[in-house]
C-alpha cells in the first residue's frame, strides 16, 4: 500500500515537473520566437524595422503578423524545429557576443535566402496558393506556383524566397543600406534616413542612441 | 535631292543609278509618294525626342495635329537629359523679381561677341523675344527651377535659369510626361529615320526602321547598321526635323575640322551622328558654319564624357580659381572668357604632347559649390585634394616657385578687381582668393559638346533650300541640327532656348 | 524468397525508371521545347533565372520551338515578373538620395528599357558609364548590373 501511495505521489511530482519543464520549455521557445526578442541583438534592426514594414509583421488591413519563427525555422517535425532553434541559436549568440557584427555582409548573405527561409512556414498558412480558383492570384502567378509544384522534390526545386525575395521584410535592401551602405559615397547621406527610422520605429524595442 | 536628268544618269552609270533604284537606305535620294503605301499617317512627324523634338509635339498637338515622334535611340531626350540644365532667358520674371536690367539687344550683343559676329541675327532675335513663352510651356508642363538667377561666362548680367534637379532632365521629364498624356501624340523609341518621301517637291512623310537597335561597337552606325522593320509613315502636314548634333560621328566631323582626332571624347551621348542632317542636305538644304564645332573646356582627360569633373571645374575652379601650364605653372587664359577662346588656349598646351592644363582652387571656393558637386568628382577621383601648394605642384609636376608666384599674382588681382594679364572678371568672383587649404587639383581638356553648324532655317523654322532659295515645302528643324544661329560659339544656356523656342515656332507654323 | 526478392527488384527498378521520366517531364515548363546542352551553352541564362529552371519559352512566348530562330523579347517580357519600373526603383529607394537610382534617375526618371544595361544572354552593360565611368570602375555608387 505504502508503495503504491509513494508511487502515485511520484507520479503527480513527476506529472508536476514534466508540466513545470514543459511549460519552462513552451514559455522559452515562445518568448524566443518573437521579433522582441530578436532585436535584442541590435545588428537585427534594419531587419525588424523592414518586417514591421510588412504585412507579415502587421502592416495589413487584417493585421495579423507572422512570428520570426514562423518563416525562419523548419516546421516538418517538432524535433528538427528545436534542435534547428537551438543550434541556430547557440550559433548566434556566440556571433552576438565574440563574434564582429559589424562586419557581417548582409546583402551577400539574402543571396543564399532559400537556407533560412523555410517553404514548410510559407505554405502553413499560404496552401492555398494552388488554388486556379483564388481570384488574387494573377496568371503569372499561377504559372510560377505551377511551376514550383511541377520541380518540387526534383535537383531543380525551386524556393519561395527565389522570387519572393523581400518577403516578409518589404525594403530591407534600403533598411540595411541606411545602417550600413553597400557604396561609400552613401555613408555620410544615410545618418538622416537612420535618425528618422529610429524614431519611427523605438517603440519595438530599436534603441535610439 | 540628286536630280536624275538624262545625262546625269548616263554619268552615274548603270550600277549607281541602279542602286538609286533600288532605294539603298545609304545612297538614295528621296522616295516618290506614289510609290508608297503608309503603314500609319500622321499629321506631323518629328525626327527626334529632345528639347526642340517635344517641344514641337507639344504645340503642334495642342493646334490638335496628329504627332509621331520617332527617336532611334532607346532613351528619350537624347543630349538634352544629359546637361546642366541651363536656360536663359531674357526679361524673365525672376529677373524682375532680382532687379536685373536685361534687354534683348544686351543678349543679342553678348551672344554676337561669343559668336565672331557670324551669328544670324534674325533668328537670335527670335529666341530672345520668344524666351519666356518657351519659359512659360515647359513651367506648364511642370519644370521646376532654381530661386535664383546663375550668370554664365559671356553674360553680362544673370540671366539663366537652372532646373532644380541640376540636370537638363528637369526640364525633359515633365515635358515627356506631359506629352505622353495627350491623346493625339505617339512616341515611337528604337525608330529609326531613314529617308524622305516626296510629293513632287513637298516632303509627305518619312520612312523609318522600328525595332531598330543602336549598336555603339559600330565605327559608323548610320552607315552599318542594317536593324529594325521598315515602315511608312505619312506626314501630311510636314516634318520637323529635332534629331540634334553630330559630336559623336567620327567620320564626319573630322571632315569638317581634320585637327579633331577620331579618338576625342564628347560630352555627347553615343547616338549624336549626323545621319538626319545629311539627308536634309540631300534634299538641298542650305549647309550653314557646319565646320564650327564647339568644345566644352571644363572636361576631364581622367574620365569619358561630360563625367563628374565638368560640372566642379564650372561651378569652382573657373570661376574662383586659375587654370595654369603643367609645364611652367603660369596661366595662359581668362578662365571665364567664351568657350572657343579657352578650348584654342587649352588645346595649344594639349596638342604639346598632352601637356594637360591643372586647374586649381581652394577650399573657400569648394564651399560656394552645391557640396554633392565637389563629393562626387573627389569621389570618382577626377579632382584631387592637396594639403599645401607645394603638394599639388609636386603631384602634376608644376614648377612649385612658378606656380606660388603665378597665385600670388592671381590673388592680388583678385582683391584689385582687375586682371591685367587675360581679363577675367575677378570683380565677380566674390573676392575669392586661393589661400585656404586644402587645395583642389583637376586636369583640364577641351571636349566635343555642340556643333554649330547644320540646317539653315528662316524665322518660321522652315528649312531653306539651297536650289530655291525658298523654304523646302513640309521641312521644318529646330535645335542643335540647325545652323549659324549662335554663330561661331555659343555662350553656356544658350542652347536650350534655341531648341525650345524654335520647337514651338515650327510646332506653330506647321 | 528468391522470387521475392526478385520481384522487389522488379518493383523498385520500374518505379526508378518511372521517377526518372516524370523528372525529366518536369524539368521544363513546357515539353514542346528541346534544350540540349550546346544550347545551354550558347545562351546561358542569369543566375537568378538559371536557379528557377526557367527555360527558352518561359520568356520567348510565340516565338516557335527552334531557339536558333528567337529575337529578342520586348520588356514586357521581363515586367511580367518584375512589375514595373517604378517597382523596382523603390526597392533601390536608398540610392535616391544621391539621385542615382538606376530605375528612376535624375537623367531618365523610370523611362528606360530594361536591356539598356541588362542583357540575359550576355554580360551586362551599365550604359551610365557612358558618362560616369570612373563612378561605376570605382563601385563608387553602383555595383556590376546584374
Amino acid at each position: 500500500m505504502k508503495q503504491i501511495f509513494f508511487i502515485l505521489i511520484l507520479l503527480v511530482v513527476g506529472l508536476f515537473i514534466g508540466i513545470f519543464f514543459s511549460y519552462g520549455v513552451y514559455y522559452g521557445i515562445h518568448k524566443t520566437s518573437s521579433e522582441n526578442f530578436c532585436v535584442l541583438c541590435h545588428e537585427m534592426d534594419p531587419m525588424v524595422i523592414a518586417y514591421k514594414n510588412d504585412p507579415h509583421g502587421g502592416k495589413s488591413k487584417i493585421g495579423a503578423s507572422a512570428r520570426c519563427v514562423d518563416c525562419h525555422l523548419p516546421h516538418d517535425s517538432l524535433v528538427n524545429y528545436i534542435y534547428t532553434k537551438a543550434t541556430t541559436g547557440v550559433k548566434e549568440l556566440g556571433i552576438h557576443f565574440f563574434g564582429n557584427v559589424d562586419g557581417i555582409d548582409w546583402q551577400k548573405m539574402r543571396e543564399s535566402r532559400e537556407s533560412f527561409v523555410y517553404d514548410e512556414g510559407c505554405l502553413n498558412c499560404h496552401g492555398n496558393i494552388f488554388d486556379k480558383k483564388l481570384a488574387t492570384l494573377s496568371t503569372k502567378a499561377q504559372k510560377m506556383h505551377n511551376h514550383y509544384n511541377k520541380l518540387k522534390g526534383t535537383e531543380q526545386e525551386v524556393k519561395c524566397a527565389f522570387c519572393h525575395f523581400e518577403v516578409g521584410h518589404t525594403g530591407l535592401r534600403n533598411y540595411l543600406n541606411y545602417y550600413n551602405p553597400e557604396h561609400s559615397i552613401y555613408k555620410e547621406k544615410m545618418e538622416n534616413k537612420k535618425e528618422e527610422l529610429l524614431n519611427e520605429y523605438k517603440e519595438y524595442g530599436i534603441k535610439t542612441k | 535631292m540628286a536630280k536624275i536628268t538624262r545625262r546625269n544618269f548616263f554619268k552615274l552609270g548603270a550600277v549607281g543609278a541602279g542602286m538609286l533604284a533600288l532605294g539603298n537606305n545609304v545612297n538614295a535620294s528621296a522616295i516618290d509618294s506614289k510609290k508608297v503605301k503608309y503603314d500609319e499617317e500622321y499629321d506631323v512627324v518629328i525626327i527626334g525626342s529632345g528639347y526642340a523634338a517635344l517641344s514641337a509635339g507639344i504645340t503642334a498637338a495642342k493646334k490638335g495635329d496628329k504627332v509621331l515622334l520617332v527617336e532611334k535611340m532607346g532613351r528619350i531626350g537624347g543630349n538634352s537629359v544629359i546637361n546642366g540644365g541651363l536656360l536663359a532667358v531674357v526679361n524673365s520674371p525672376k529677373q524682375k523679381v532680382e532687379g536685373v536690367q536685361d534687354s534683348i539687344d544686351l543678349y543679342m550683343e553678348d551672344s554676337m561677341k561669343a559668336g565672331r559676329y557670324i551669328n544670324h541675327p534674325d533668328l537670335l532675335k527670335v529666341i530672345g523675344k520668344r524666351g519666356n513663352d518657351a519659359l512659360k510651356l515647359v513651367e506648364e508642363c511642370g519644370a521646376k527651377f532654381y530661386d535664383k538667377l546663375s550668370h554664365l561666362g559671356g553674360h553680362s548680367v544673370p540671366r539663366t535659369y537652372l532646373a532644380a534637379n541640376g540636370s537638363g532632365s528637369g526640364i525633359v521629364l515633365p515635358m515627356f510626361d506631359y506629352i505622353e498624356k495627350l491623346p493625339n501624340v505617339t512616341v515611337k523609341r528604337r525608330t529609326k529615320f531613314d529617308d524622305f518621301i516626296l510629293e513632287g517637291d513637298r516632303v509627305i512623310g518619312i520612312t523609318a526602321r522600328e525595332k531598330y537597335k543602336f549598336d555603339s561597337k559600330l565605327k559608323d552606325d548610320d552607315f552599318e547598321n542594317k536593324s529594325g522593320t521598315k515602315k511608312y509613315f505619312k506626314a501630311k502636314k510636314g516634318v520637323i526635323l529635332a534629331s540634334g548634333g553630330f559630336s559623336c560621328d567620327t567620320f564626319y566631323r573630322t571632315q569638317q575640322d581634320p585637327k579633331i582626332p577620331a579618338d576625342a571624347d564628347s560630352t555627347n551621348q553615343p547616338g549624336a551622328t549626323a545621319g538626319v542632317l545629311l539627308k536634309a542636305f540631300e534634299l538641298g538644304a542650305v549647309p550653314v558654319h557646319v565646320s564650327w564645332i564647339q568644345f566644352g573646356p571644363w572636361a576631364c582627360p581622367d574620365e569619358k564624357g561630360f563625367g563628374a569633373a565638368s560640372n566642379f571645374n564650372i561651378n569652382a575652379s573657373f570661376r574662383y580659381g586659375i587654370s595654369v601650364n603643367a609645364k611652367t605653372g603660369k596661366r595662359y587664359m581668362n578662365e571665364l572668357a567664351d568657350r572657343r577662346t579657352r578650348a584654342t588656349a587649352m588645346f595649344k598646351l594639349v596638342n604639346d604632347n598632352k601637356n594637360y592644363p591643372i586647374n586649381i582652387c581652394d577650399q573657400v571656393a569648394v564651399d560656394k559649390i552645391i557640396p554633392d558637386i565637389a563629393e562626387k568628382a573627389l569621389k570618382a577621383g577626377v579632382v584631387k585634394k592637396y594639403n599645401s601648394i607645394d603638394e599639388l605642384a609636386a603631384a602634376y609636376g608644376i614648377p612649385v616657385a612658378e606656380l606660388k608666384q603665378t597665385i600670388g599674382k592671381y590673388n592680388d588681382y583678385v582683391k584689385a578687381g582687375q586682371d591685367p594679364d587675360f581679363g577675367k572678371p575677378v570683380d565677380k568672383t566674390d573676392g575669392v582668393l586661393i589661400a585656404k587649404a586644402p587645395f583642389y587639383g583637376t586636369k583640364g581638356v577641351p571636349k566635343l559638346h555642340h556643333t554649330m553648324g547644320g540646317l539653315k532655317i528662316n524665322t518660321k523654322a522652315q528649312v531653306i533650300s539651297s536650289y530655291t532659295k525658298a523654304p523646302i515645302p513640309g521641312l521644318y528643324a529646330a535645335g542643335e541640327i540647325t545652323g549659324g544661329t549662335h554663330g561661331a560659339s555659343r555662350l553656356g544656356s544658350c542652347s536650350i532656348p534655341d531648341c525650345l523656342v524654335f520647337g514651338m515656332v515650327a510646332g506653330e507654323n506647321i | 524468397m528468391k522470387k521475392v526478392l526478385i520481384l522487389i527488384y522488379f518493383i523498385s527498378l520500374i518505379s526508378l525508371i518511372y521517377a526518372n521520366s516524370q523528372k525529366e517531364e518536369s524539368n521544363a515548363l513546357s515539353s514542346s521545347i528541346k534544350i540540349t546542352p550546346e544550347i545551354k551553352k550558347k545562351y546561358p541564362l542569369k543566375h537568378s533565372h538559371n536557379k528557377l529552371s526557367l527555360d527558352c519559352i518561359f520568356c520567348h512566348v510565340g516565338q516557335g520551338v527552334n531557339p536558333e530562330n528567337f529575337e529578342a523579347v520586348d520588356e514586357d517580357k521581363c515586367l511580367f515578373c518584375h512589375k514595373s519600373k517604378i517597382y523596382l526603383a523603390k526597392r533601390l529607394e536608398f540610392m535616391d538620395t544621391l539621385k542615382a537610382n538606376p530605375h528612376n534617375s535624375v537623367h531618365d526618371g523610370p523611362n528606360l528599357y530594361c536591356d539598356e544595361c541588362h542583357r540575359e544572354h550576355k554580360p551586362s552593360v551599365n550604359m551610365c558609364s557612358e558618362c560616369h565611368l570612373k563612378e561605376i570602375k570605382n563601385n563608387i555608387w553602383m555595383k556590376d548590373t546584374p
